[in-house]
């Protein structure tokens, strides 16, 4: 019994493992032929995309909105692989390591560290934003926005998808005056011990907050232009790190731990624990309201020295096995009307990469009146603050301080 | 038929099944402990040096310090737990229906449950709504913080309800196998249950005990996604330092994750052995007393 | 009486520590806006069992799940009932150093050799394949199965099948009327704990499926990020009930294939 089984296992192994050393490297020419010949061949074939899945609404977006139309219009049938970037990208370094020349992802979604290291390893395809048509109409390709992702230049390896902006979500049943800046944060915390606290800063969102005390402390042309200086910085930040050890006894469970996560933040939020929240998005409060997840008074509000907002990418791995359906794909996420759809706040409400000056008169007309929800500043407001990402070196290095300043140490 | 003798069929067999696990494992295992030798750009240190750095580092010194704490707790109030919960099964519900009850923690994953414990020790959690209706606290942060605690309460209480179904599972099968004669022979003599407890049940026990310890304690040293839901900021269980390291955005901390997981491998290994031992000499001990 | 009494505490306590969790589960999973200090949530409703089901890739994962579960249990059958045997009943130098190496898999931390087995399968061409993704649950599986089963051939021990091949019973005879009615509770035991252990497999299945193997743990996984108790709820209800649906077809095919009778006997 076992050897019959031994050897169909064998035998499977042999079948599966001819057939994948004599695939050809098709990929190459795809990205010097013309479109209407990329369409072609793209037509009747599957595309791979892998994104993180944690989110109802992204996954309802792609679903039901994106995919019927992607096979209807180009015949491209797109399949949504729920999986956490880490693990892709690990998976697709494994792959190089072992030589594989085709892969099974088409498409990632990525952007900051991920991409900075997916760019050094090499493990993507050769620029294509060019090859799009939507991104050659629409975009602006000389926006800092869309030309650097967290201070790395794109080089064409990626395509932007969305923009988001990070705001802080105040309950305002229980908080009247959010405050402005963080002098009247400090003041706030120390008047409602235990109702704040931001994420551990290995947490997206947590270093995302502390990279705004970051700019308020050490100047916001400073970090863009120095680039990574720690020296320069680690005498700056002292006031910093200062201020948190100042607020870290009135912080929730008196500062003793953080929320690990983003997720277990928006927990305690969502049942009064406390009463400040934040994150990366700022209209992601307007959908988990309408689940009841979040308080129907939840509001958002930003503080001084501004908001960082920052852009997130399309990119294909340099092993993709349908380049030209991913890029049929990706010019379809790009089109006015699937960034119409994908702002739509009872769904995701992610912000449009277009220009909207390079937009047809009747989607700009859309996009003026569209309405993002009353938990959603205005854009001007959000526009006026905007501050761009600084070099994704630094997050490393606020981790490492942070936890040696301010977390490991007790009150 | 077969001119093979079974012995030598049943020996090949084994060797196979070795050749199999030797394939997949062994060469996951070589691959782990070459690259504890690599920098993070693949190229051979020719030195310990990822080793050093682990142990001159503070935080992988409590790290460690935590998660013996927390993992020993938890396998050994499991273990407890589980025997007491087998042995009541065993004399009160050996016939009963309701003994399938059990098995319910075995049908929900490890993260669940973690998650189930937030639902109701949190300070906003079930438990604390029934304090403040009873008029127990005025307020939710009055509450105890019984997760995200320094002493991973949190964690053991988890582990405690996700391991000791799987306890019974391992140990209820010897109690349906020992011999009900001799438990007669000790209570005619006049013996206490905690005699019979000792004297017969024990010795059967013991291997299948120390054998569950160990998979229990194993699992909880290297699990990840529990303590990093219910777990502390400072200092973190060793798999989520681990996890950490390993994923950390620009892949630099790799090697050192690299080393840990290779020095948590030996630890594993050296705790495997330890076992073995044990029950090896328990073996010899129950046929002597026998 | 005294009897009856602990009898009913103890169940009473199985019930409160077991099943109670599990009707909150249920609870969660059809409420919404239950915030704090109430004892009741604010609102009831399907919502979200609906979200969860809307989702096309649901029903497929399912197949898959019960498809690999099904194939990992098979081959668990089939490995470990002659392993087991045959460990059951040789003896020879070392045997106990074989034991423990055979339950290295499920102690070594899969994380740490994940790079490795990845790298293997790409080389035998098995990653990214429902073959690699079945193969690899043996790794955490199949130690547990021979484990279970050799203690049952243990207590059968060698003499009985040795009489009854001596009085004349040819092999299936053997299986029918000796074998499995004797391992049948150990064989029930393996399928429950081989389906649970291989549903619940993440990263060994993202991994080595490479997101093409789509079960139900990778649908499910992401979700441990979200904030919805909701959607965690209804998947996990899901979840438990997948086992149990394995266990109830498993109880068919016994009574079809073996009716009472014979069985008490």
């Amino acid at each position: 019994m076992f050897r019959i089984i031994l050897s169909c296992l064998i035998f499977a192994m042999v079948l599966t493992g001819c057939s994948k050393g004599d695939t050809p490297k098709v990929s190459d020419n795809v990205f010097k032929q013309d479109w209407s010949q990329i369409e072609a061949a793209a037509e009747g074939t599957e595309v791979r995309m892998y994104m993180w899945g944690g989110d109802d609404n992204v996954n309802r977006y792609m679903d039901q909105w994106v995919a019927p139309r992607l096979k209807e219009q180009y015949g491209v049938t797109l399949v949504r692989t729920p999986m956490n970037a880490p693990e892709f990208m690990q998976k697709l370094m494994t792959e190089k390591k072992a030589n594989s020349l085709k892969g099974t992802m088409d498409i990632v979604w990525i952007n900051g560290e991920n991409f900075k290291n997916v760019k050094a390893n090499d493990l993507l395809s050769e620029p294509f934003v060019q090859i799009l048509p939507n991104y050659n109409s629409f975009v602006d390709g000389n926006s800092n926005n869309i030309i650097f992702d967290f201070g790395t230049p794109v080089d064409g390896k990626e395509a932007p998808w969305g923009k988001v902006q990070f705001v802080y979500l105040y309950d305002s049943a229980k908080v009247k005056n959010p405050p402005a800046n963080f002098t009247e944060l400090a003041q706030w915390v120390k008047e409602n011990p235990g109702k704040f606290t931001y994420p551990d800063p290995n947490d997206f969102t947590g270093n995302a907050f502390l990279r705004h005390l970051l700019y308020q402390q050490v100047g916001v042309e400073t970090l863009i232009k120095e680039g990574y200086n720690p020296s320069l910085v680690s005498d700056k930040s002292k006031v910093m790190w200062s201020y948190l050890k100042d607020i870290k006894p009135y912080l929730w469970k008196k500062g003793q731990t953080y929320p690990q996560s983003l997720t277990q933040l928006d927990q305690m939020y969502s049942q009064g624990e406390v009463w400040i929240n934040m994150g990366y998005n700022e209209a992601r409060a307007e959908a988990l309201i309408k689940q009841g997840v979040f308080p129907k008074t939840t509001k958002s509000f930003i503080m001084d020295p501004g908001s960082i907002g920052n852009t997130h990418f399309l990119a294909i791995p340099y092993n993709s096995p349908n380049v030209a359906g991913a890029l049929v794909a990706i010019n379809f996420l790009l089109s006015p009307d699937a960034q119409l759809a994908k702002m739509d706040p009872a769904g995701w409400g992610d912000n449009t990469v277009l220009d909207i000056n390079k937009l047809p008169v009747e989607y700009k007309n859309k996009l003026d009146n569209l309405q993002r929800g009353a938990s959603v500043l205005k854009a001007e407001d959000l526009a006026n603050n905007l501050l761009p990402e600084f070099t994704p070196e630094y997050v490393n290095w606020i981790k490492e301080t942070w936890l040696s300043e301010v977390g490991k140490t007790s009150n | 038929m077969k001119l093979v003798k079974p012995q030598t069929k049943a020996y090949s067999l084994i060797l196979r099944y070795l050749l199999f696990l030797l394939m997949f494992i062994g060469y996951g295992v070589f691959e782990l402990f070459s690259q504890s030798f690599e920098d993070a750009h693949d190229q051979a240190l020719g030195s310990l040096g990822n080793y050093e750095l682990l142990f001159s580092n503070q935080y992988f010194w409590d790290s460690l310090l935590t998660s013996i704490n927390i993992t020993f707790s938890s396998t050994i109030i499991s273990i407890v737990l589980g025997v007491v919960l087998a042995r009541l099964i065993y004399f009160y519900l050996h016939q009963s229906k309701w003994k399938y009850l059990i098995w319910i923690p075995m049908l929900i994953p490890h993260f669940v449950a973690g998650h189930l414990i937030l639902l109701f020790f949190s300070q906003s959690g079930l438990i604390s709504r029934a304090f403040y209706n009873l008029r127990w606290i005025n307020h939710m942060s009055q509450f105890p913080g019984v997760v995200n605690d320094p002493w991973g309460i949190g964690i053991i209480l988890t582990y405690i309800w996700k391991e000791v179904p799987f306890v019974v599972l391992m140990v209820l099968p010897a109690y349906y196998r020992q011999n009900k004669q001799y438990i007669d022979v000790v209570r005619t003599l006049g013996g206490s249950k905690w005699q019979v407890f000792k004297m017969v049940e024990w010795p059967a026990l013991y291997p299948i005990v120390i054998e569950t310890a160990l998979i229990l304690w194993a699992f909880v040293i290297t699990a990840y996604e529990i303590p990093y839901l219910l777990g502390v900021t400072y200092p973190k269980m060793l798999s989520v330092l681990a996890y950490q390291w390993f994923y950390q955005g620009d892949w630099s901390s790799r090697p050192i994750a690299m080393a840990l997981f290779s020095v948590l491998t030996v630890f594993i290994l050296m705790i495997t052995f330890g076992c073995f031992r044990l029950t090896q000499s328990g073996r010899f001990r129950s046929m002597r007393g026998r | 009486m005294l009897r009856t009494l602990s009898k009913l505490i103890l169940i009473v306590t199985l019930i409160s520590i077991f099943l109670v969790p599990l009707c909150f589960l249920v609870l969660f999973s059809v409420s919404a806006n239950w915030w704090w200090p109430e004892l009741f949530p604010g609102k009831f409703g399907l919502e979200p069992w609906f979200r969860i089901f809307n989702q096309p890739q649901i029903k497929a994962a399912l197949w898959t799940t019960l498809w690999i579960g099904f194939l990992v249990i098979m081959l668990n059958l089939i490995l470990a009932l002659p392993i087991a045997k045959a460990l059951a009943h040789l003896d020879f130098k070392g045997k106990s150093i074989i034991d423990t190496v055979f339950m290295l898999p499920i102690l070594i931390p899969t994380m740490g050799i994940a790079m490795g087995l990845h790298i293997t399968m790409i080389k035998y061409g098995l990653a990214d394949s429902w073959v690699g993704v079945v193969l690899i649950h043996l790794l955490p599986t199949l130690p547990y199965s021979i484990r279970i089963l050799r203690t049952a051939f243990e207590d059968l021990g060698v003499k009985w099948e040795e009489q009854a091949r001596s009085l004349g019973a040819s092999g299936i005879t053997l299986l029918r009327t000796l074998w499995l009615p004797l391992i049948l509770p150990s064989i029930r035991a393996i399928i429950f704990l081989t389906f649970i252990i291989s549903m619940s497999q993440y990263i060994l299945t993202v991994i080595i499926g490479g997101g093409k193997v789509v079960t139900l743990a990778l649908v499910y996984f992401p979700y441990f990020n979200s904030s919805n108790p909701g959607a965690i709820a209804v998947l996990s209800i899901i979840f438990a009930l997948l086992p149990l649906l394995i266990m109830g077809l498993w109880e068919l095919i016994i009574r079809i294939l073996f009716p009472v009778k014979k069985l008490k006997s």
